[in-house]
């Protein structure tokens, strides 16, 4: 899946970004690139894709543990 | 989709931009910008009058911010764009027999589309500046703008 971004920038200014197929902390990073340009960041919320990679992430270290 | 962030938009920027964001934005609203000189004598009552200030702005210094003005008229309403005693982008709005509220109404409008100009050119710019490739843009019946990025 291509890695997007979606930016909505309403009438008053107020902006949006939700990224699309970008998996783990690198969403954040994106999102945090497009609030740095346009001012504050007032709230995030973390989806599912973000919380995927999270999960594999923990796996490969428990895995690694029983080594 | 992996990240919703909500972010509330800071203008910061000299006089030159802050007339760009003013020109663009207020064209799309029939509204036209006046030569001052023919607008500067006519003056309406103060109760036809409200000023709106965008407080999370500020108009640089040293970029010919002080004094300088943008005026605008459409039909029976002038808004003048200036720069307030605190740096902030603030416009009076005017007009014959409108109500306060309704001056305030669009002003408040007037200063949120200025505000969405800035923010458009601030995005496109930087992300052209990052080569990144811009897929898809609209806008909505509601005229916010929506613009796909790819090569993130």
């Amino acid at each position: 899946m291509a890695e997007e971004l979606e930016i909505e920038i309403s009438p008053t200014g107020q902006v949006v970004v939700r990224t699309i197929g970008i998996k783990g902390t690198r969403c954040i990073d994106a999102a945090e690139f497009i609030a740095k340009i346009v001012g504050r960041e007032e709230s995030r919320v973390l989806t599912s894709e973000y919380h995927e990679t999270e999960q594999h992430v923990d796996q490969h270290q428990s895995i690694h543990r029983r080594h | 989709m992996s990240t919703v962030m909500v972010i509330a938009p800071l203008v910061i920027a000299n006089w030159s931009a802050i007339s760009a964001a003013v020109v663009g934005a207020v064209g799309v609203l029939g509204y036209s910008t006046v030569n001052e000189g023919i607008v500067a004598g006519r003056r309406v009552r103060a109760a036809n009058r409200a000023e709106i200030e965008l407080d999370e702005s500020e108009i640089l210094e040293g970029s010919g911010g002080s004094g300088e003005e943008i005026v605008v008229e459409k039909d029976d309403v002038r808004a003048v764009f200036s720069r307030d005693a605190r740096g902030a982008l603030k416009v009076c709005v005017e007009g014959h027999g409108r109500s306060k509220a309704e001056l305030k109404k669009i002003g408040e409008d007037l200063i949120g589309r200025v505000t969405q100009q800035y923010v458009y050119h601030r995005v496109v710019t930087e992300l052209g500046n990052r080569n990144m490739a811009i897929i898809d843009e609209e806008v909505s019946e509601d005229r916010t703008v929506k613009i796909r990025v790819r090569n993130w």
